[in-house]
């Protein structure tokens, strides 16, 4: 029993290390005033917030923070709106196609999004919404919609049909229904669903680097290449950036911990 | 389509708000501050995709280069002024790496996304101009009488047939860089043969082990070309139009093999320096950790800046030849070059004049330590006695050489082929085989013209 | 965690019948509009997914089958050339020689070493008090929330020749001479960091899900199987793997797809983008022909036979998870 206990001690330790050190490594370089003078150490000496002064400042990282933001509510808005009302029709209703739907639904998901870097710069470059904002918010949302509308699926469909009629018996509507019975019994699923939406938009990286050609227009993963740049790489910069960036997504995670494990298991075990 | 994102959003953000069983609402509750934010949020996405689309009226959106000069904004800020006194119009200046800015170039020429004006490396220009990308200023320069005022290496490189699609901003040269203490400490002076270099090299790695006396960088192509030329080399060759690669020629890969060697046989280098861009040779420099570098004449300014500490001790000398005189070093710059796609292509060709002539090109070369343009303001520069700019004016006027001048030589670039060769050859494989392999990928290139 | 995922049991149980039942009483109702209705909710999505997967995908093969370079571009005007591009891409010696060993081998290592690791780590946190499980948990999901883009600068920062934390460290160890080692510089140790970066943020997926699905395997049969004096080893190859299928199914053939088409990380890596063509994969060589060549239809063969690859991979997928029909 104590050489069991003792094996778990040491695999937290292992676990914890190796999950935390590059997280650790990233926050403690942003706030190292000379990781750009070469300064490697675990604990900097001359603790600093120039780093991300800079950033902000002259690397005009609020910009890149404000277009992913937008780009990325912009996605889970759009994403989690289509996805329910797409979720509700194939676990709600049983129509013809039904499963043809269901099955493309899962194989579009394996599309590789990098072969599709070429047609879609092609359309976007006609449709002329190359360069904007909206364009990549449009992209994203086809690259969560798949999965959001699998996942989802699995919550709709275990919300109890008694309800509903329970609704209609009231005199309620199809609409009434879903706004007031169906959609606050799914909304854990919208939440686990648009984690995911705004991570998938968070944190892209070909179709933003392909698209944008503004400065201006750049969102934070491209944003960041600034820094690994010109005269060697300002580590100092690009870690306090990367602390921005990785600031938020963790946040969330950790909020919607819960609903993020329950969805896996609702899409993945559900299959 | 602006509409209906943000309809979209309206309707997504009336979702959160839903009240609905207590259960639901502290999730819905948890995500109520992000939907306040996607309120505005969705707003300005609408106006930023407005924006992007019209272009502006009077707005000059302007490309430059990043780190020509240490800090360009302060001449930017001015040029702005005195181009809005001028004209009325305003500019748009954003800078660009040049490590991604080839990608960014043609991504954007395909994309149609090109910005009014933009500095274009000038192995760059006649590419982008086959492509139909860029102006051809021919005229408006014939009409502005500039045509016998420019560097002649420089309209070549921007001239394809009678075209000139870039008008000659800047020009620069790569010669080698040394700290003078380190030399004065191993008792050595600036070599002037490729024997004295080694001999050079040797005596500063057993004087100050701690250093790296003169790192090969694996991704650096510009450091290839002085031993390629110097050993009596060429890069490719044209006959009737056509070129052929000459890499694979005794003499280039007796060049590239004794610039191989002062890593591999002298260990005059690192191994790491095998990724290392020209980029990382500066950083190398500036942290104290290297001898000697290839290096612009641009370069000793920044360097200084970075490491004021190097201050007095640092020098340049030309890149000699085997024995004696100047290899060849690769006469560079930048064109500024307007796009097709530009609305405003008479501003655009005013700013152009204003950047490249006169006082804002005098300016733009004291700062940048970059030889200007025009003939009249070369010269002028030519006659420095500074220790760091007259070596380089040396190598520059005898011994400043062209790439191969065709579009199809910028592809090569694009694929760095040069860059591929330099790094294998440096982890291993041999020099026969790796010319061979370059020679064949470059060969490849200008027989597609793909 | 233990309530949570009954619940979802329960609730995919009951929805699996209400899926079948759902419908009836509603078709009693207004009929004419019933029909319409699960296509007019279903119109919004299909028509974004529609124009933005499914039609790219079918003009990748049409560009593929093209000149399609710069030029073309501009002008709009492209000319057929049958299958010269499939010509090419096949008959380049550094398909075979690196760039498919280097996009199939690193799959195969990353998704090897991405579930074996998951799977340990759901192992140990099934084994842990709920408290020290969900920090630890914590933890994992720290490292996932991780992007790629960071995620790799993290990487490439630790392995930076000469004074990187981790080359340093591996010096100390005497495993390698940090005055001469660059990792980014082979091929091996290029592919052995961004392994280590695939596998850091691939494995909290595994973990987590084969966790949720270890906590559903009822105590009693782990019990039983030690009374009967099964070890760990027995237990988890004769218990929890029979019953977990599915759930490795899917973990292992979703990382597989991921680590297929992996183009960030790589991409972003010293050398990565193109300089180093001894670590190219498919996905980055596709992008540099498209983007940084101008060849548009060659870098769309090589995106259609990623494609295909994975077209394969997926329809593996179906046949692991949908043996019985239970769409």
């Amino acid at each position: 029993m104590r050489a069991s206990s003792l094996g778990k001690g040491l695999g937290v330790a292992g676990l914890l290390l190796f999950t935390l050190f590059p997280v650790y490594l990233m926050v403690v370089t942003a706030f190292n005033g000379r990781a750009n003078a070469g300064s490697r150490s675990l604990w900097p000496e001359d603790w600093t917030f120039r780093n991300f002064t800079f950033v902000l400042g002259e690397g005009g990282f609020g910009r890149y923070l404000s277009n992913s933001l937008l780009v990325a509510l912009g996605t889970v808005l759009a994403g989690a709106l289509l996805a329910l009302l797409a979720a509700v029709a194939v676990a709600r209703f049983r129509f013809r196609f039904r499963t043809s739907v269901l099955v493309m639904i899962l194989i579009i998901q394996m599309v590789p999004v990098e072969a599709l870097v070429i047609p879609l710069f092609i359309q976007a470059r006609s449709l002329g919404v190359l360069d904007s904002l909206f364009g990549l918010v449009v992209v994203y949302l086809a690259f969560s919609l798949p999965f959001a509308i699998w996942t989802l699926r699995g919550f709709v469909a275990a919300v109890p049909v008694e309800l509903e009629e329970a609704a209609y018996l009231d005199g309620a509507s199809w609409g009434r229904m879903f706004w007031s019975v169906l959609l606050p019994l799914v909304a854990p699923g919208l939440v686990a669903t648009s984690v995911f939406s705004f991570i998938t938009a968070w944190n892209e990286f070909v179709f933003a680097l392909t698209f944008m050609a503004d400065q201006d227009n750049y969102t934070v993963a491209v944003g960041l290449r600034r820094f690994f740049g010109q005269y060697g790489t300002d580590w100092g910069a690009l870690m306090a950036g990367s602390t921005l960036i990785t600031l938020p997504v963790m946040v969330f995670f950790v909020i919607a911990q819960k609903r993020l494990t329950d969805g896996l298991v609702a899409g993945a075990v559900k299959g | 389509m602006t509409g209906l994102l943000w309809r979209a959003c309206r309707k997504g953000n009336h979702m959160w708000w839903t009240s609905g069983p207590r259960r639901v609402r502290r999730s819905a509750g948890a995500l109520l501050a992000i939907s306040a934010l996607a309120l505005a949020g969705c707003g300005g996405a609408g106006q930023g995709t407005t924006d992007a689309g019209s272009g502006g009226d009077r707005t000059l959106s302007v490309w430059i280069m990043e780190g020509t000069n240490p800090d360009a904004r302060p001449f930017f800020d001015e040029l702005s002024t005195a181009f809005r006194t001028q004209t009325g119009a305003t500019l748009d200046v954003q800078f660009v790496p040049w490590a991604s800015a080839h990608d960014k170039f043609v991504t954007s020429i395909a994309g149609g996304t090109t910005p009014d004006v933009a500095e274009v490396g000038t192995t760059w220009t006649g590419e982008f101009g086959e492509a139909g990308a860029l102006v051809d200023l021919a005229p408006r320069v014939r009409d502005a009488g500039l045509s016998n005022g420019l560097v002649t290496g420089l309209t070549e490189a921007g001239t394809v047939g009678d075209a000139l699609y870039g008008m000659p901003w800047y020009a620069g040269v790569r010669s080698i860089v040394y700290r003078t203490d380190v030399f004065t400490e191993a008792g050595v002076t600036p070599p002037t043969t490729w024997d004295e270099l080694v001999t050079a090299g040797q005596k500063i790695k057993a004087a100050r082990p701690d250093l790296v006396p003169f790192p090969v960088a694996g991704d650096n192509e510009y450091g290839v070309y002085p031993f390629v030329w110097g050993a009596g080399g060429q890069i490719a060759t044209e006959n009737g139009g056509k070129w052929t690669s000459a890499l694979d020629s005794p003499q280039a890969r007796q060049g590239i093999q004794f610039y191989a060697d002062l890593a591999l046989k002298h260990g005059l280098s690192t191994p790491a320096a095998a990724t290392w861009k020209e980029t990382d040779l500066q950083d190398a420099f500036t942290k104290g950790q290297a001898a000697m570098i290839i290096s612009g004449s641009w370069t000793p300014k920044a360097i200084l800046e970075a490491a004021p500490e190097l201050q007095g001790k640092i020098g340049a000398f030309p890149i000699p030849g085997p024995s004696g005189g100047l290899a060849g070093s690769f006469l560079g710059g930048s064109h500024l070059s307007i796009f097709e796609g530009s609305k405003n292509q008479d501003l655009a060709w005013q700013l152009v004049q204003l950047m490249s002539t006169g006082d804002f090109a005098a300016k733009w070369g004291a700062e940048s330590s970059f030889f200007p343009g025009t003939t009249a303001l070369l010269q002028q520069a030519a006659q420095s006695s500074d220790p760091l700019v007259a070596p380089f004016a040396k190598q520059m006027v005898d011994a400043g050489r062209s790439v191969p001048v065709t579009p199809l030589y910028g592809q090569v670039q694009g694929k760095k082929t040069i860059p591929a060769m330099m790094s294998a050859i440096l982890t291993g494989t041999g020099v026969d085989q790796a010319t061979s392999t370059a020679a064949a990928e470059m060969n490849q290139i200008f027989a597609g013209g793909a | 965690m233990t309530d949570g995922v009954t619940t979802v049991r329960e609730r995919t149980r009951s929805g699996r019948g209400a899926a079948t039942a759902g419908p009836r009483p509603g078709r009693s109702r207004r009929s004419g509009s019933r029909a319409a209705r699960p296509w007019l909710l279903l119109a919004p999505a299909l028509l974004v997914m529609g124009g933005l997967l499914l039609y790219p995908l079918l003009r990748v093969v049409v560009i593929s089958l093209q000149d399609f370079g710069l030029r073309q571009l501009v002008s709009g005007r492209t000319s057929w050339i049958g299958f010269d591009n499939y010509a090419e891409l096949l008959g380049d010696p550094d398909l075979w020689r690196t760039v498919l060993p280097n996009t199939v081998v690193f799959a195969v290592v990353a998704v090897a070493l991405t579930v074996v690791v998951g799977t340990l780590v759901a192992l140990l946190l099934a084994r842990l008090r709920p408290l020290t499980r969900g920090i630890v948990t914590t933890a994992i999901m720290l490292a996932w929330a991780v992007p790629a883009v960071t995620g790799t600068y993290v990487w490439v920062f630790l392995f930076t020749p000469g004074d990187g934390i981790a080359v340093q460290a591996l010096d100390a160890l005497g495993l390698t001479d940090a005055a001469t080692a660059n990792p980014f510089a082979s091929r091996i140790s290029f592919y052995a960091v961004a392994t280590l970066n695939v596998v850091h943020h691939g494995f909290p997926f595994v973990a987590l899900t084969v966790l949720a699905g270890l906590l559903t395997v009822p105590q009693e049969v782990t019990e039983a199987a030690i009374v009967d004096g099964a070890g760990a080893w027995r237990r988890f190859w004769s218990v929890t793997f029979p019953m977990l299928r599915p759930v490795f199914a899917v973990v292992t053939v979703l990382s597989t797809i991921w680590d297929f088409k992996v183009f960030t990380q790589i991409y972003l890596m010293p050398g990565g983008d193109g300089v180093n063509r001894g670590v190219l994969n498919l996905g980055t060589w596709s992008y540099v022909e498209s983007f940084a060549q101008n060849r548009y239809g060659l870098g769309a063969a090589i995106a259609v036979l990623l494609t295909v690859l994975l077209l394969i991979i997926t329809v593996g997928y179906l046949r692991l998870l949908f043996k019985e029909d239970e769409l």
